[in-house]
């Protein structure tokens, strides 16, 4: 089944990725920050606002994914990790990552055409 | 899947010595997707005799057979119903494993991770895996040590997927699915039903039921989004289910006060923090906790007498009511070569929705 999503309320995001930025939001009223992103902050209500993820962050985990499922059978195995940035966390595929490494954030489009964030050791 | 779960239906009824007439109320769960059957319930009640009696089809991913015990022990508990029948059914083999492995993954979250990073429920655990290696040097070895304790237990369990014994060096040497989870770490992909009466107490006493009574029940949920939990060395699902069902048990010392549980191995990591967030052992120390061997016959704890997740199968829905078929079994002392040398007569079932996206636990006794 195909479905057609719409992203309206986050099209800053995805347009993001292409211009190599990476977006997430934050609540003026309560002070949460939520990547992904979200136009409304769960608990206050309030419309949130856009700010960009910099800097350095952090590999809290990751994993290299050998069984690969329907829908990236044009890749062979790939590391998925979270790496922290101040408040909030990100995914993303790296490459030859441990927990702790110290990484920047970059965008690319993979060979299927899906913008996203990689990861890379500094 | 119908003809699956008449089945568990018909043995639970036998077992009860009732019929379809007895029961009020038939709460079917089942996860879906890789069954054919889009709307489960409907099909299953038909074919099991309880058109007319079955209004809702329920869902927590992998721990929908404890929600379907829990919407039974609900209806009970109003009044609106004297007897119910909880079942769970999977059929997960109708799919091929690259479509099974993109449902479990798309399942975690579609949007923000499947999406982009090609999740898999192998990959969350897996994640979960090397954040507790690193943090509190649990070995590669201590996981394959539940793998190896399922499948020992399963070899003597009729209804378990896989009955044969496996070594830690089966496990070590299986291929690689998600590192550092490799095939032996995972549970199978099966199809799968399970069935469970619930009843008042008047009704136990009138039918003349041998009943094992719910004596705690607790729930948690947690993000949707890994990039939003807390941490990736435990499930807080878990930990605060568990809070929930042993104020209401009135547990203190998990290790002292039960006799058995069975615990979601869905990976053998899940094993290792499921003693650690159910309180049988501290924070980090889940590894040495299965090496001391605590947790098999012989141990304070028995726990997954019947093969665990990894060696009985995990037909998503089936697996939380087949929990609870395992520990009345073991409370009403009829578990044969399997049984544990009961001294409290209590027992607990831990049952986990995806990667702890639900955590329902429940503690019986008899």
């Amino acid at each position: 089944m195909r479905h057609k999503i719409p992203v309206t309320k986050t099209v800053k995001y995805w347009k993001g990725l292409e211009e190599g930025r990476i977006y997430k939001t934050i609540c003026r009223k309560c002070g949460r920050e939520y990547h992904p992103p979200q136009t409304n902050c769960s608990f206050c209500g309030r419309e949130t606002e856009w700010a960009e993820v910099n800097g350095e962050g952090i590999i809290e985990t990751f994993t290299t994914v050998h069984a690969i499922p329907k829908g990236f059978e044009w890749s062979g195995p790939y590391t998925i990790a979270i790496a922290s940035f101040g408040n909030v966390r990100v995914m993303g595929w790296a490459e030859n990552v441990k927990v702790g490494d110290r990484v920047r954030a970059y965008t690319a489009k993979d060979e299927s055409g899906v913008w996203k964030i990689y990861f890379e050791v500094i | 899947m119908q003809e699956l779960a008449f089945e568990a239906v018909d043995e639970a009824l036998k077992d009860a010595g009732l019929t379809q007439d007895n029961i009020d109320i038939s709460i079917v769960g089942c996860a879906g997707t890789r069954s054919y059957e889009l709307m489960p319930a409907v099909p299953v009640n038909e074919y099991c005799g309880f058109a007319g009696k079955g209004p809702v089809r329920v869902e927590a991913a992998c721990a929908t057979g404890s929600a379907a015990i829990y919407v039974a022990y609900t209806s009970i508990v109003s009044g609106i119903a004297d007897v119910a029948i909880a079942i769970g059914v999977e059929k997960m083999t109708e799919v091929e494993t690259a479509v099974s492995l993109a449902i479990g993954g798309r399942s975690g979250n579609y949007l923000w991770e499947f999406h982009q990073y090609g999740t898999t429920f192998p990959a969350y655990y897996a994640m979960h895996a090397t954040a507790h290696m690193a943090k509190y040097g649990t070995t590669e070895k201590q996981l394959a040590l539940a793998a190896v304790k399922a499948h020992r237990n399963a070899a003597k369990n009729p209804k378990a997927h896989f009955q044969k014994e496996i070594t830690v060096e089966d496990v070590l040497n299986s291929r690689m699915i998600a590192y550092p989870l490799k095939l032996y770490d995972c549970s199978p992909i099966s199809d799968g039903a399970s069935a469970a009466i619930l009843a008042s107490e008047e009704k136990v006493e009138e039918l003349g039921l041998d009943a094992v009574w719910i004596e705690g029940i607790g729930y948690s949920s947690d993000t949707s989004n890994m990039t939003r939990r807390e941490s990736f060395v435990g499930l807080k699902a878990t930990v605060d289910a568990a809070k929930m069902a042993y104020r209401m048990a009135k547990i203190d010392n998990p290790l002292n006060q039960l006799d058995l549980a069975t615990v979601h191995d869905c990976f053998t990591i899940a094993e290792i923090m499921a003693y650690e967030d159910l309180g049988f052992c501290r924070k980090g120390e889940g590894g040495k906790f299965i090496e001391s061997g605590e947790s098999d016959f012989g141990g304070k704890l028995p726990v997954n007498t019947f093969g665990g997740l990894k060696a009985k199968g995990h037909p998503l829905a089936a697996t939380g009511v087949a929990m609870v078929y395992e520990i009345v079994k073991q409370l009403r002392e009829d578990a044969g070569s399997l049984q544990v040398d009961l001294k409290i007569y209590r027992a607990l079932t831990h049952n986990v929705g995806g990667t702890g996206h639900f955590c329902w636990v429940f503690v019986f006794g008899r």
